[in-house]
């Protein structure tokens, strides 16, 4: 996957990504405000455990990309929109 | 003589917890706990942070074993740790990682659970204190709520017996909640140290967690869960096999009965629906598709009284619930609604009133209420929002100054800036009022 060297930059699929979240949280945020690099949980936009239920759901629906609990993997896979978009990418994939 | 309970109420090899690698027997895991708490100080409080169920369980064992009492932190940021560590001094953290999470002395839990216990099984006095939980109080700051053992120990074989749990044939606890919560406590760690049951260590989150621990695990599974989780398991494209669940429990918001009779169809097994809170445990069950008088557990007393409902037990003096209930013949009773002010998500329970107080110290913020939509408990995706009178802060700032004062899943998805809030002439917020302007906002 490509990466741009902006960091506020998203790609196509993080942009499509994106839409994805403010659909299925029902966000109330534009796509493109969700910065690429920012964390999605805590300070960023702020998501909790049901948020990340409720994303997994419409990332496997969307996507066919199961998410699991990896207390380690996890973390980072939702790091960021940027870190989301890799990992789904690479699985949709293989 | 005082009444007292064995730690582990089971065969030395019965099986108390399943993860990948094997299971964990009753004598196994005494040997561990004996192990663990022979590396703890004794009585210094312990904060039990393990995310492994088997884990969480042995350093809760242990801490019994040197007369300590469990703090269980629902939350784990390092501004709660500091504040547990200040109300409870002397305190350890105890968790899988080598890292202390916090300030305090901290020990690594990583069990050998082949060991040989070297002392006999433990009777604990009825009355000692094994636990504290934690609820969110109504200023923000958590309400401590304090569990015997015998309370504990007592409630299990409630379960077992509530359950119809057979000892000739354990159930496989596959629970999707965390041990730190009072659900999961319940559920998970506790049922198995008593009843003829056996629980899930690894991972259970995801639906795909969930699948894959299914078609690891032997019949009859027991899956402890929540109506947002049951929801997500039953909507989410199948990609592993495996056979479903002989039973259901749902527990934390209120289950839809067409959810509850989907998967009964589903799956071709039971679905019942636990009512408890923290301060009081799990006290009563029903099944959803079939019932809607709840069924009190065995040894439980259920008590209206002039302020509310009240419920009591055995080494549980009587306490206050709630939620407002009329009680039926035959230990049965029905729920007559919550107060108005407290809302749930996630497990988790907050008075809008106390969101509301929080709201109204932030510097520049003149006026502001918290406010639920009618819905909350029943769309995944609803949350809390504010209405803030501030003309010299914006919505990114207010919500910047919540954030460390509000658990995450309280925090508003919108805080919208008015300005005056609809009071009427006693000085009250009607909702109605108030769920108009927050419309009005919206479509403008």
């Amino acid at each position: 996957m490509e990466s741009p060297a902006d960091l506020r930059t998203a790609t196509g699929f993080e942009m499509e990504l994106a839409g994805l979240i403010v659909e299925a949280l029902q966000l109330e945020v534009a796509p493109a405000a969700i910065l690429p690099t920012a964390p999605l949980f805590g300070d960023g936009l702020g998501l909790d455990s049901i948020d990340a239920l409720e994303l997994a759901l419409a990332i496997s629906r969307r996507y066919g990309v199961a998410l699991k609990s990896d207390d380690e993997r996890n973390g980072r896979i939702f790091a960021s929109l940027r870190a989301l978009a890799a990992h789904v990418d690479g699985e949709r994939r293989r | 003589m005082a009444p007292s309970y064995p730690l582990i109420g089971r065969a030395a090899d019965a099986v108390l917890f399943r993860h990948s690698g094997g299971v964990v027997t009753a004598a196994g895991f005494l040997a561990a706990a004996e192990d663990l708490a022979a590396r703890l100080p004794p009585g210094a409080p312990v904060i039990d942070l393990c995310r492994d169920r088997a884990a969480f369980a042995v350093a809760f064992a242990a801490a019994l074993l040197v007369d300590s009492v469990s703090l269980l932190a629902g939350e784990r940021s390092p501004e709660r740790l500091r504040s547990l560590a200040e109300a409870h001094p002397g305190a350890v953290t105890l968790s899988e990682d080598a890292t202390p999470p916090g300030p305090m002395p901290h020990r690594r839990v990583c069990p050998d659970w082949s060991g040989t216990p070297v002392g006999p099984m433990r009777w604990l006095q009825a009355e000692r204190l094994a636990a504290i939980v934690f609820t969110s109080g109504s200023t923000g700051e958590p309400v401590a709520h304090r569990k015997r053992w015998g309370a504990l120990a007592v409630r299990s074989m409630a379960a077992a017996a509530q359950f119809g749990l057979d000892p000739w044939r354990p159930a496989e606890v596959l629970a999707t909640v965390p041990p730190q919560h009072m659900y999961g406590f319940e559920t998970s760690v506790l049922l198995p140290l008593h009843a003829p049951a056996a629980s899930w260590s690894g991972a259970a989150f995801y639906p795909d967690d969930v699948r894959m621990a299914l078609a690891a695990l032997p019949a009859p599974v027991l899956l402890v869960t929540t109506p947002l989780q049951l929801r997500a398991l039953l909507d989410a494209p199948v990609t592993a096999g495996g056979d479903g669940p002989a039973g259901v429990i749902s527990a934390t918001a209120p289950l839809d009965p067409a959810l509850a009779a989907r998967a009964e169809e589903h799956w071709g097994c039971w679905v019942q629906e636990i009512f408890g809170a923290t301060e009081v445990g799990s006290i009563a069950s029903r099944r959803t598709t079939a019932e809607q008088a709840w069924t009190l557990y065995p040894g439980l007393e259920l008590a209206e009284e002039e302020q509310g409902a009240t419920v009591a037990g055995p080494f549980a003096p009587p306490t206050p619930l709630a939620d407002r209930v009329a009680l039926l013949p035959r230990r049965r009773f029905h729920l007559l609604g919550r107060s108005s002010d407290l809302v749930k998500l996630g497990g988790r329970r907050a008075s809008l009133s106390g969101l509301t107080r929080i709201l109204a110290a932030i510097p520049g913020v003149e006026d502001g209420v918290f406010l639920a939509p009618d819905d909350l408990e029943a769309r995944p995706s609803a949350r809390l929002m504010v209405l803030a009178v501030a003309p010299r802060r914006s919505a990114e700032e207010i919500l910047a100054e919540l954030r460390p004062r509000v658990d995450p899943v309280f925090l508003p998805r919108r805080v919208q800036l008015v300005a005056a809030l609809p009071r009427n002439e006693l000085g009250k917020l009607p909702r109605a009022a108030l769920l108009a302007l927050a419309t009005g906002a919206r479509d403008g």
